[in-house]
């Protein structure tokens, strides 16, 4: 017992290790590639001149290439992906249900209602921005889920209906708006708009981010021995002592305004908050204290080399993310799958 | 709605000021331009400027200025004809999204945008301050900023029917910002001219109206239809006709039925040079038309009132008047009585 916990502990230290270093070694990856042809040395320049380790004097738009588009970029991808892993594994725990995943309890149908009300009927134009509007759609999706499911007293799967209707009943009015108000263009604009992609992403981002991931990690963490005792059911856990209640509820909570924040500055990206969660499991296991860790860095670095990938794959242009997190995935996931079938 | 007026209106003044600027001769440097509720300094004229969309690309090379030009990008239709060898000429980063990788690699001095979702806050190409910080002036045609939100919506329903004015506006801002304000003024001349002898040659015709039938993903679904006061409204008006739809949306999508009950005197199917669905081809438009059992009942298809002109002129750009000549040319060889 005691060895297979140290061996267990031993190969989680050795994952984390391995993970920041691949994480370290993709966004820097991603800062020497781009449609702007750089030498490396500006490019390590660039960054060592801004940390204030050397001076060197540098073309001014390269050099605002590489900080202000290409680093900025890598971590908010980086960002992005440990958010909706983190995400992902949470709602898989509380629900118990392999498949959940932010996308399923309508966050991003919200996200896009959201959007909508600001491009096309200016509500709040002007003082409220896209992304705001997006944000504000995602947790009004969120309170629809949780209003829809009673609280949040009630059982799983009562949440992934609850969270299947919002879904429905937000892009009904997407739709409804859309077909009603807008123009050919402002549909344009939104479909683009939604589309994830990292291609809007400057520092500002990576600030709100930034802050947003590292809390709904630590909040997650600091309840991660709940969130084992969630995985054998809601009444076991009521048994060992847990609030169920409200641990559900702070970490829906959690889980809608990680997903709101990035949804609203990225757009929808699917599929990491689903396959991410998975993979960490097989690697570490189900304990939540290695597995969230574990699940935010592969997240991390799925996402940083999807956007490097996406933007190699086709020149002067990109291809949308979410095409690439699911080309990448998909095969991947296939992979756990056949891995981990029940052996007759 | 009462602030939409007043700001049509100032734009109207703002306009008609410009016009009479046009006049004036050389562009003197360093040059200041209002657009879209920002100041933009030119300290010369451009010498490697990028176009993002069509119709900023389009009215640069109308210009002449294909020289002065580094790159283009987003093109949804193909180009001019006439523009097609002096287009040739000028490197394109894609027909599509560009990214500003790959436009700040042409080392711009000007960018000018045909659309919010090339250039303003929420794009996910470029923003203004990403030229800004480098010194780089960026334009977004006015058309796309006169609104209700000065970035977003561009144009949402309108109360009143679309004109060229804010097209003249941003080839008078380009030829001033290019120096070539002589061209410019012949080109709006030369416009004008042409909007003036179809609005002579139509006469005010309150039976004639109008369908215009931009695509539709396949012969099932709504199609999508230029609304009444968008740009497809302005050329029904200028051939002396109207809109078959009442509707102040720009494109509003309608079925089959609502079309038949509209009962157009002419139907305009657009010739849409994408390759979305296979009714973006005006060919695949007016086969449908005639072969449909119920549709083919139309009066406007049994007697061969059928046109067709480019999709481009149904968007707010220098391509409505072109899609106005063509369609003009059309239905003077038609029996237009009922």
């Amino acid at each position: 017992m005691t060895s297979k916990d140290g061996g267990a502990g031993y190969r989680l230290a050795l994952l984390l290790i391995l993970s920041l270093a691949v994480l370290a070694l993709a966004i820097a990856a991603a800062t020497a590639i781009g449609d702007y042809n750089i030498p490396l040395a500006t490019v390590f320049h660039t960054v060592t001149n801004r940390l204030g380790l050397t001076a060197v004097e540098l073309p001014r738009i390269e050099e605002s290439v590489v900080w202000n588009l290409r680093l900025s970029r890598g971590l908010v991808a980086a960002l992005c992906g440990a958010g909706l892993a983190i995400c992902g594994t949470i709602l898989q725990a509380l629900l118990r249900n392999a498949l959940a995943e932010p996308f399923v309890l309508g966050v991003s149908a919200g996200a896009s209602t959201g959007a909508v009300c600001v491009i096309v009927l200016g509500i709040g134009a002007g003082a409220v921005s896209l992304s705001l509007g997006a944000f504000a759609g995602a947790f009004a999706a969120f309170a629809v889920v949780a209003l829809l499911s009673n609280g949040a007293t009630s059982g799983p799967n009562h949440t992934i209906l609850a969270g299947v209707a919002a879904s429905q009943l937000f892009n009904a009015l997407t739709a409804y708006i859309v077909t009603t108000s807008a123009n050919a263009q402002q549909a344009r604009n939104v479909m683009f708009w939604l589309l994830g992609s990292f291609g809007g992403v400057r520092w500002p981002q990576f600030q709100l981010l930034g802050a947003v991931v590292l809390v709904g990690l630590v909040v997650c963490l600091l309840m991660a021995r709940k969130l084992d005792a969630f995985t054998f059911g809601d009444e076991d856990a009521a048994a060992l002592g847990i609030p169920v209640a409200s641990t559900r509820l702070i970490l829906f909570a959690v889980t809608a305004l990680v997903t709101a924040a990035i949804v609203s500055q990225v757009g929808a990206i699917g599929f990491v908050g689903l396959v991410v969660p998975h993979a960490a499991r097989f690697l570490v296991g189900p304990l939540h204290m290695r597995l969230l860790p574990a699940a935010a860095l592969l997240g991390a670095v799925f996402m940083v080399i999807a956007d490097i990938a996406s933007r190699v794959l086709v020149t002067q242009q990109t291809i949308p993310i979410g095409v690439v997190t699911a080309l990448v995935g998909v095969p991947f996931f296939a992979f756990i799958l056949y891995r981990s079938r029940p052996q007759s | 709605m009462k602030l939409t007026t007043k700001r049509a209106a100032i734009g109207g003044l703002l306009t008609i000021a410009f016009c009479g600027a046009a006049v004036a001769g050389p562009t003197t440097y360093p040059l200041e331009i209002e657009n879209c509720g920002q100041t933009i300094t030119f300290d010369k004229a451009p010498e490697r400027a990028v176009a993002l969309g069509q119709n900023s690309a389009e009215i640069m090379l109308l210009l002449g200025l294909q020289d002065k030009m580094a790159a283009t990008a987003f093109w949804p239709n193909a180009v001019l004809p006439d523009l097609k060898e002096a287009n040739d000429t000028v490197k394109l980063l894609t027909v599509e999204f560009p990214t500003l990788e790959s436009i700040l690699q042409e080392e711009p001095d000007f960018v000018a945008a045909m659309l919010p979702i090339l250039l303003g806050p929420d794009s996910k190409v470029a923003k203004r301050a990403d030229f800004a910080d480098l010194g780089i002036p960026a334009y977004l045609s006015p058309s796309a900023c006169t609104t209700k939100l000065d970035t977003g919506d561009a144009y949402g329903s309108r109360d009143q029917l679309w004109n060229m004015d804010l097209v003249y506006q941003e080839i008078n801002d380009m030829a001033r910002i290019f120096d070539v304000q002589d061209r410019g003024a012949a080109l709006i001349d030369d416009f004008k001219a042409r909007e003036a002898k179809l609005r002579d040659e139509f006469a005010k015709n309150d039976d004639l109206t109008f369908l215009f039938w931009f695509s539709s993903a396949s012969p099932a679904d709504d199609a999508y239809l230029g609304g009444g006061n968008g740009p497809s409204g302005f050329i029904a008006e200028l051939l002396g006709g109207r809109n078959a739809l009442d509707t102040k949306a720009e494109w509003p999508t309608l079925n089959w039925e609502g079309i038949m009950a509209a009962d157009p005197t002419v139907i305009v199917a657009a010739q849409v040079d994408r390759n979305r669905w296979d009714l973006d081809k005006a060919e695949n438009k007016i086969a449908f038309l005639k072969s449909d059992p119920t549709v083919s009942q139309m009066e406007a298809v049994k007697k061969g009132r059928i046109a067709v002109i480019g999709g481009a002129a149904m968007n707010p750009s220098i391509r409505t008047l072109y899609g106005a000549e063509e369609l003009g040319e059309q239905i003077k060889a038609m029996d237009l009585s009922q």
